[in-house]
Parts: C-alpha cells; sequence; structure tokens
C-alpha cells in the first residue's frame, strides 16, 4: 500500500507540470475498451446499490405503516389506552321514599405524614395541633418523631381542614384520598340502611344486601321508608323506653295495603358514621332478627282463624271461668272476668282461657296452616340480611295449639307480626313487606304484586271491628288517637327464661292499626323489660306501656300521610265498627 | 485559462456558487426536524440537547462547505493520511480513550468527546475508494489485489469490535462491503463470502459478549424479557402503534414524555416523532432522506472519476446504513444496535462526520466532469 502509495506521488508530481497541456476543452474525449467495461460495470452497479437503498427504505417503510395502522389488533391497545379518562364513580346513594338522602359518598382527605421527611417534629406537631384541635400535641410529635416512613395523623378531613393544612406547608405531611360513607341522619335508620367497612363494602342492612348494586349503578337507591315518620317513630320510642327503662325497643309502621315499610327502628340503636364503636346489642335488629313471644298480639291471628275456619261465629263465646289446666300447664287470664265471654269480649278483654279454646276447636293442623299463610312460620322475607327465623313448636302438641292462641311457644319477629296484621286489616290480602321504593312513575305499568288471600273480606271486617273495639272500650284504650279510629290489640307476654316464664321481665306490645274503616297502616310498637311508674300505676302491659305510643305516633304520623280526621260517631262510621255486646251470654254458659 | 479551469477546477468563489444548494437546504431541513424533537424530548426545552446539537450542526455546516470547497483531486491524494489519521485515533482510543456507558470508544478532548469510529467511516470510504480507482478492471478481479482493501477494512472492524462497539464494526463492514462492490468485485466472491459467514456465524456466537447474545435473542423474541432486553424494543413499538396515522401531536407524545421510552434523545428518536406525527411525519421523515440518497446516488453517477464515484456512493451508503438500520431497528426489522438517526439523533460526531461527508459528495458533484489517472493525476485521454 505503502508503495503504490509512493509510486503515486511520485508519478503525480511530474504531470503536474504539464497539466494545462492536457486540459484542452474541446478535445474529443476517447477511451480505451478497458474504461469502458470499468465504467459500464461501475455504473451497472451502482444503480444496482441505489436500488437496493430505495428497496430498503421501502421495506422500512411498509413496516412502519404496518405498526403504525395494523398492529394495533395485536398489541393490546387498551394496554395504553388512557384509562384516566373514566370517571370512577363513587358507591350510590340511598335515599329515602322522598329523596331525602339516607346514605351517601363523600371524597375526603386523610392526613398522613413521612416523619423521615419531617424537619422539626415539635414545630410540626404543634402547627398541627393549632389546625386540628382534636389531636393531641404530645401524640403527634411522638408519632412525627418515629423511625417509620408512615404514621397516620388524621382520617376524614373535611376540605377545609385539608387546606389549612395545606397552608401550613410542613414538608413530609400527605394527604390520601378515600371515599367515606356518610349517613347525614346519624343512627336514625341504622338498622335499615346498615353499614360499610372501611373499604366501603357493605357489611350489614340495605348496604349488604345491594351491595352489588351500590358499587356498580350510579343511580340511588330509593327505600320505601319515610325519614319523617322514621323520626318521629324512633323519639317516641326513645322516650317510652326511658320512660319505662326498657332494654330495648322496636317499631315499625307498615303500608298496610302494599306492605311498603314507612319507618322501623330498633334500640338501642347506633351511628353507622362511627359503626366500630358499636356494640353488639347496639347493632341487633330487633325489628326483623329479634324473634319473641309476642303474647296477646297474636290472638289477632286466632281469633281471625277461628272466624275465618268457621269454628266461631262473633255470636259464640266460652266459659272463661277457671284457667285451664292441661298437664302441668295452667292456663290462665290476667283481665279475670271469671264468667262466659263471647268472641268479642274474649278479644276485648284478652282472655288466654277463651283464645286458648278457640285455638284448640280449630286444631293443630288448621292452625299452622293458617299460621304459615300468614307467612309467621317462615323468615320474613324483606329485603335485609338480618331476618330471624321463627321459633316454632316440635312437635307441636295441643298443648302448644292452645298457647299459640294466646301468643307463646311461637316467637316471631315483630316485622311478621305487623305483616300479618297487615293482612288481617287490609281485607285478607297479604303483601310482602318490602323495603325497596317503586317510583310512581313505574307503577302504572308495573303495579305492585297483589298479594295472595288469606282470608275472607267478611274475617276481615270483624277482625277491624274486634280491634277498634280493643282501642275504644278494652284494654288499648291508651291507643286511641281522636279522629283517626285507631284499633288494635295489646300484648304482655312474660319473657322465657331457663325454666318456664319470668313474670317481672315483659314484652310489651302493640299493634295498631288507624284509619280503622279501611285501614291504610299498621303501627307495631314493643318494648322489651320495661318498669312500670307511678303514672301507670306500676303496671308495665302492653296497654299502659306500648298503646300511649301508637297513640302518640298515630297522631302525628296521620297529618304526614294524608289521613284526615274523622267523626269517630258518625252513623257511617258505627255502622261499620260497633259491636253490641250481647248480655245474652251468660245464658249460654249456664248450659 | 481562466473560463477553462472554472469547468474543471474551479477556483474558491466560483466553487462556493456551484455547491449544491438544494442539498444542503435539503440537510439543514432534516436537521431542523431533529432540533424540534430534542425540543420535545427535553419536555419542551432547548437546553440541553437542542442548544447545544445546533452548535454542532453549525461547526458541521462550516466543516462541509470547506470540505466541498477544497477539489476532489486534493481528498484523492489525501485520502490515505485521512485513513491512516483515523485508524491513529482509533488506535489511541484503544490505548487511552474514555470509557462511557461500558464502552472504550470515545476521546477525551475536555471541550469534547468524541468518537473515532465515526471518523473512521469516512477515512475508509475515502482510502477505499483511492485503492479501487488505482486499479483497472482486470486487477480488481485477482485475488492479491484484494488483499489490501481488506486489511484497509480488516484494521478499523478489529479495533471497533474491541472497544467493543458491535454495531459500528457491522457498518463499517457492510460499508466497506458495499465499496468492493461497487469497484466491481465478482458477484461470485460476495457469495462464498456470505456463504462463508453463514456457516462462521454459529462458531462465533459463543464469542459474543452476553449483552450482544442478549441483543440477538431479543430481537428473535422481543417479548422473551419484556421488562429486560425487549423493554426498548416493545415501549417502541407501542410508542410506533400509539401515534396512529397522524400522531398525538408535538410535545404531546405519552410513551417519551412519561419516559417509558428509553433512549428518546438518541438512538430511539424515530419512534419518538412517529409518536407525535404519525405514521405521516414518520414517512414525511423517510421521504426526505430519500431525496438526500437519491441525490447521492444521482451525484455519484454523474461522477466522471472513478474516486469521485466510489466516495460519492460510498458516503450515501455510510448515510443510508444509519437511516435504515436506525428505523429498522426501533421498529424491531434488525435487532437493536446503537446507531443514531443522521442528523436527528443527539450526538455530535456521527452529526459532524457525516457533513463531513456531504461535503465531499458536494466536492465531487463540483468536480464532477473531473477525470483522473490512476494516481490522481487530471487525465483526458
Amino acid at each position: 500500500m505503502l508503495g503504490r502509495l509512493r509510486r503515486g506521488r511520485r508519478t503525480i508530481r511530474p504531470r503536474r507540470h504539464i497539466k494545462p497541456a492536457f486540459a484542452q476543452p474541446c478535445t474529443p474525449i476517447r477511451r480505451d475498451e478497458r474504461n469502458d467495461v470499468a465504467l459500464e460495470t461501475g455504473r451497472t452497479r451502482l444503480l444496482i446499490s441505489g436500488t437496493v437503498l430505495i428497496l430498503g427504505f421501502a421495506v422500512v417503510g411498509v413496516r412502519l405503516v404496518n405498526i403504525a395502522l395494523f398492529q394495533d389488533a395485536l398489541e393490546p391497545r387498551a394496554a395504553h389506552a388512557p384509562h384516566a379518562s373514566e370517571l370512577r364513580m363513587g358507591r350510590a346513594d340511598i335515599v329515602d321514599r322522598n329523596g331525602e338522602i339516607l346514605a351517601t359518598t363523600l371524597q375526603t382527605a386523610s392526613l398522613f405524614a413521612n416523619p423521615r421527611k419531617i424537619l422539626d417534629a415539635d414545630e410540626a406537631a404543634h402547627l398541627l395541633v393549632s389546625t386540628l384541635p382534636g389531636l393531641r400535641e404530645a401524640e403527634i410529635a411522638a408519632k412525627l418523631k418515629s423511625n417509620r416512613g408512615f404514621v397516620w395523623l388524621k382520617r376524614n378531613l373535611s376540605p377545609r381542614q385539608q387546606w389549612d393544612i395545606i397552608k401550613l406547608g410542613i414538608p413530609g405531611v400527605e394527604f390520601q384520598s378515600a371515599e367515606t360513607r356518610v349517613y347525614p341522619h346519624g343512627p336514625l335508620a341504622a338498622h335499615v340502611l346498615g353499614y360499610v367497612d372501611i373499604d366501603n363494602k357493605g357489611l350489614a342492612g340495605v348496604e349488604k344486601s345491594f351491595d352489588t348494586a351500590l358499587r356498580s349503578n350510579a343511580a340511588p337507591i330509593a327505600l320505601t321508608m319515610d325519614v319523617r315518620l322514621q323520626h318521629l317513630l324512633r323519639i317516641e320510642l326513645m322516650a317510652a323506653m326511658s320512660t319505662h327503662r326498657a332494654i330495648g325497643a322496636t317499631g315499625i309502621i307498615l303500608d298496610a295495603r302494599h306492605g311498603d315499610v314507612m319507618a322501623m327502628t330498633s334500640l338501642p340503636d347506633f351511628d353507622p358514621n362511627a359503626q366500630g364503636r358499636a356494640s353488639d346489642n347496639q347493632r341487633f335488629n330487633r325489628a326483623t332478627l329479634g324473634v319473641y313471644e309476642l303474647g296477646s298480639t297474636f290472638k289477632i291471628f286466632t281469633t281471625a282463624m277461628a272466624l275465618d275456619y268457621g269454628v266461631v261465629s262473633m255470636e259464640d263465646g266460652y266459659d272463661a271461668t277457671k284457667p285451664i289446666r292441661v298437664s302441668r300447664f295452667t292456663i290462665r287470664d290476667y283481665h279475670a272476668k271469671k264468667r262466659w265471654l263471647s268472641v268479642p269480649e274474649i278479644f276485648m278483654y284478652s282472655s288466654n282461657i277463651g283464645s286458648a279454646k278457640m285455638a284448640r276447636d280449630v286444631g293443630g293442623d288448621a292452625q299452622r296452616e293458617f299460621l304459615s299463610q300468614l307467612g309467621l312460620l317462615s323468615p320474613a322475607p324483606i329485603e335485609l340480611p338480618e331476618v330471624g327465623t321463627p321459633l316454632t313448636p316440635k312437635p307441636w302438641r295441643p298443648i302448644n295449639t292452645m298457647t299459640i292462641g294466646y301468643g307463646h311457644g311461637l316467637a316471631v319477629s315483630p316485622l311478621q307480626l305487623a305483616v300479618g296484621v297487615s293482612s288481617v286489616v287490609n281485607g285478607g290480602i297479604l303483601n310482602r313487606p318490602t323495603l325497596i321504593h317503586r317510583q310512581p312513575e313505574s307503577e302504572a305499568s308495573n303495579p305492585p304484586p297483589r298479594g295472595d288471600r288469606v282470608m275472607s273480606e267478611e274475617t276481615s271486617q270483624d277482625l277491624r271491628r274486634l280491634m277498634r273495639l280493643v282501642v275504644a272500650k278494652g284494654t288499648g284504650g291508651k291507643a286511641a288517637a281522636p279522629g283517626y279510629l285507631v284499633g288494635g290489640k295489646t300484648g304482655t307476654a312474660e319473657k322465657a327464661r331457663r325454666q318456664g316464664y319470668n313474670r317481672r321481665s315483659l314484652i310489651s306490645s302493640f299493634v295498631g292499626a288507624f284509619p280503622m274503616t279501611d285501614p291504610r297502616y299498621v303501627v307495631l310498637v314493643v318494648l322489651d323489660e320495661p318498669q312500670g311508674t307511678t303514672k301507670t300505676h306500676g303496671f308495665a302491659t302492653g296497654g299502659w306501656v306500648a298503646a300511649p305510643v301508637v297513640s302518640r305516633i298515630v297522631e302525628h304520623a296521620a297529618p304526614l300521610l294524608g289521613v284526615g280526621p274523622t267523626d269517630e260517631q258518625a252513623p257511617a262510621v258505627l255502622r261499620q265498627l260497633d259491636i253490641e255486646l250481647k248480655p245474652e251470654g251468660r245464658r249460654l254458659a249456664s248450659y | 485559462m481562466a473560463s477553462r479551469l472554472n469547468s474543471r477546477n474551479p477556483h474558491f468563489l466560483p466553487r462556493l456558487w456551484r455547491l449544491n444548494w438544494t442539498l444542503v437546504i435539503l440537510l439543514l431541513l432534516i436537521s431542523s426536524i431533529g432540533f424540534a424533537m430534542l425540543y420535545s424530548a427535553a419536555g419542551g426545552n432547548w437546553e440541553p440537547w437542542a442548544s447545544r446539537q445546533s452548535m454542532r450542526l453549525g461547526v458541521g455546516v462550516v466543516l462541509m462547505i470547506v470540505v466541498a470547497l477544497i477539489g476532489v483531486r486534493i481528498w484523492m491524494r489525501a485520502a490515505y493520511f485521512v485513513y491512516a489519521g483515523a485508524l491513529a485515533l482509533l488506535v489511541a482510543v484503544e490505548a487511552f480513550g474514555a470509557v462511557r456507558m461500558g464502552a472504550q470508544r470515545w476521546i477525551d478532548l475536555k471541550v469534547i468527546l468524541f468518537q473515532p469510529s465515526e471518523v473512521m467511516k469516512i477515512a475508509l470510504v475515502l482510502a477505499l475508494a483511492r485503492y479501487f480507482h488505482s486499479l483497472n478492471i482486470e486487477d480488481i478481479s485477482r485475488p492479491q489485489y484484494l488483499l489490501v482493501p481488506l486489511l484497509l477494512v480488516g484494521a478499523p472492524v478489529a479495533l471497533v469490535i474491541r472497544q467493543p462497539d458491535l454495531g459500528t464494526a457491522l457498518l463499517l463492514l457492510i460499508g466497506g462491503g458495499a465499496m468492493f462492490f461497487l469497484a466491481g468485485i465478482r458477484l461470485w466472491k460476495f457469495l462464498v463470502l456470505f456463504v462463508g459467514i453463514l456457516v462462521a456465524a454459529p462458531t462465533a456466537w459463543p464469542f459474543l459478549r452476553p449483552y450482544q447474545q442478549d441483543r440477538v435473542l431479543t430481537f428473535l423474541s422481543p417479548e422473551r424479557d419484556p421488562l429486560g432486553a425487549g423493554y426498548n424494543l416493545l415501549q417502541s413499538k407501542i410508542a410506533l402503534g400509539s401515534g396512529g396515522m397522524l400522531g398525538r401531536g408535538f410535545l404531546q407524545g405519552t410513551q417519551s414524555h412519561l419516559s417509558f421510552l428509553p433512549e428518546k434523545h438518541t438512538d430511539f428518536i424515530f419512534t419518538m416523532l412517529a409518536e407525535e406525527f404519525g405514521l405521516f411525519g414518520g414517512l414525511g421523515l423517510m421521504g426526505l432522506y430519500v431525496l438526500v440518497l437519491l441525490y447521492g446516488v444521482a451525484i455519484s453517477i454523474r461522477s466522471q472519476s472513478q474516486f469521485g464515484r466510489l466516495v460519492g456512493m460510498g458516503v450515501t451508503v455510510a448515510f443510508f446504513l444509519y437511516v435504515f438500520i436506525n428505523i429498522a431497528m426501533v421498529m424491531g426489522v434488525v435487532p437493536v444496535v446503537g446507531v443514531p438517526l443522521p442528523l436527528i439523533s443527539y450526538g455530535g460526531t456521527a452529526m459532524v462526520t457525516l457533513l463531513g461527508g456531504f461535503g465531499l459528495l458536494m466536492s465531487i458533484h463540483v468536480d464532477r466532469d473531473v477525470r483522473m489517472g490512476r494516481y490522481g493525476e487530471p487525465r483526458d485521454d
């Protein structure tokens, strides 16, 4: 190579001097053959190379088109599609039948700190506590001085608090945004609504039974509840509970014609906003999960059953002079009249003896069938996870038939009782109870399912008169709400203990309906272990402690529900509801 | 006399007029696209890349014009010296080069870092052109005359492989091979070589460094290691796909601005362009490159001297290899090798060297009618 280089140089130099001689512009160019071949080869190869280069670009270009336009089908475009544009919806609201918000979801911020980033823990703690007075300075300072990378300082700040803390500008103090379930009415409908855990997963009540719908659907769920009635019911029950030092109470307002649960409460209750602090007793839903021997209120069913099966008529009666002894049990009357009693008298004086005999005459099988039709032998079909299963006697002996006749030996939930009573008073149709409100616009096209007929209209009409009689002249006088034609039945049951019954601890209840000319609402009030007061002369029975609560509820609820007062002495009303108590019964007793 | 000189070997000012200014404007246009992409890669900032790249462009353009103003005959005489200088620099790199990113490729001149292997690409073209120019067509077919050019290619390739820089070594090999082809070496010799490489490749496999083996395997199946060696390629393909027809818009590329895309300002800058300006942007840039290429081929064909033809085509091939391998690489057509996109990627030496190469091309264009003898003497036979 170097040789060539040298030779080349040597050769070039002399030629340079004579260069001008060769540069004749008009000299015709003559090529020897060898050079021709070389140039030809060179040109061909050059063109080939050029073509190859362009082809190379063509290949890459085709590939680019392929990737940019058609690769999408093969490569998962979703992996790089912007997900952020999808607005994350929170858990849906729960509203009452009038659209009042019962449960909603708020975006809140929770405050945490990274102590490793905190410059001056004491100063930071001081600033934080001055902004959030609920915090303890020493505790916060200790947290901020810890060696960890993450400490919670306070959860669920209000936007105002968050803004204040941002303004403090403490490095290392940060926020975690979260969704928080908020129940604006606090404990008002705690047992119906239920509650959620910290991850907003429904754990109880409607929150649990409609968990999936609430998560996936942005539309609120409307309940049949009415906040105003709920408030009324809860206030009255709390007052009664405190007056009578009861350990618990429950109340239900039910639409007798449709099965809508208008209000339902269980006391003691809790604040679902802070469900973690609630005790098991507070969480317990007495209205649906608790089952109780509800006592004399069951005589409604016994009487209806006997009348409907034609075992007795309103004119018949039973001898109630002596307690009944069946094997080791003795059935006696609380308000003993010690005489022959007609069916209305048995009902109005709440005679255990008469009801037991009535049930005995109907018979165990027919009784089971009847109670089963009223839904009293199976759990209430309500949209709540907390539903109690009735306690039924096994086997169902004749003695059970008799005790169940006056409400002992069969434990049902208060809701079941209210539903059963509504079917007795509404003309004999059993409606499935519901918490889910059907929107009025869809009501026309989708009418609420008509329930099953469980007794004749005549029986229902008879029972209306009997229940009205109890309030007008019998044990339930204190349930009267002038103008609203309240009818009902008292119930006082001794709570079962390990052996037998405890005379001191009672379940006192009153189930009423109004107006009895055409009952639209059923009101049930149950007090658990109420104590008598001087005002009640020491009595703690349903007629003394529960009936007045129903009276006050009806007085306040009727105007809200659009039920106007009527003249209770109007001839039409009296014709429909009055029962003439015939003294001829005594004669029958002499037989 | 003056008029005669003008036609064959014009002096300074007339030469300046006869430069191929369309080609200069084309190159400046491509460089402007490069600035825009570097501006975008920095998140809408001139710093740190676009500003420094513009200074390099200035240096490169000045160099290009100076090179173009020098007559082709002088270049022919200087060819071996340029080559010797570049080879010396490569040896210097081997001896006391700066190590960056695990490879000893750079010479640190305190002010600038530069890569002698880039300079070698042009120097090799010059030297081979000079050599083949001096052979006549019969000599070319004789094997003993092939020894010298093989050595001319082999020495820098060996040095570059030692750096290690497989990509540049391959570029030198392919560029050199193209020169052989253009010079008229018989085709069956290429065939023999090709078959030889195919046979030798499996035996060479164990000698490749693990990262090189990795790259080849990754090329064969990028999904093999999506978070490791295949990451670059997958993200790049995603970016190309995300651009679609019209792209996401200037400064809007998510893959690049969210830093999914590695080396977005250097080797993978084409991906960013394709994401922000879409298929049309990518094809448009390729169109500009093709225009440059056509200019190169046209100038080469038009040249009356074998030297000019070989240098012109050598520079054109080198330029093509940059563009082709870079774009093919980001699209997964060829394995990942570190080759910048000419005039667009951030990087000084490649840009200055290539502009120098275009200077040669323009010099050849100006001197297209100059005929030279075997050793560079003017010839008019």
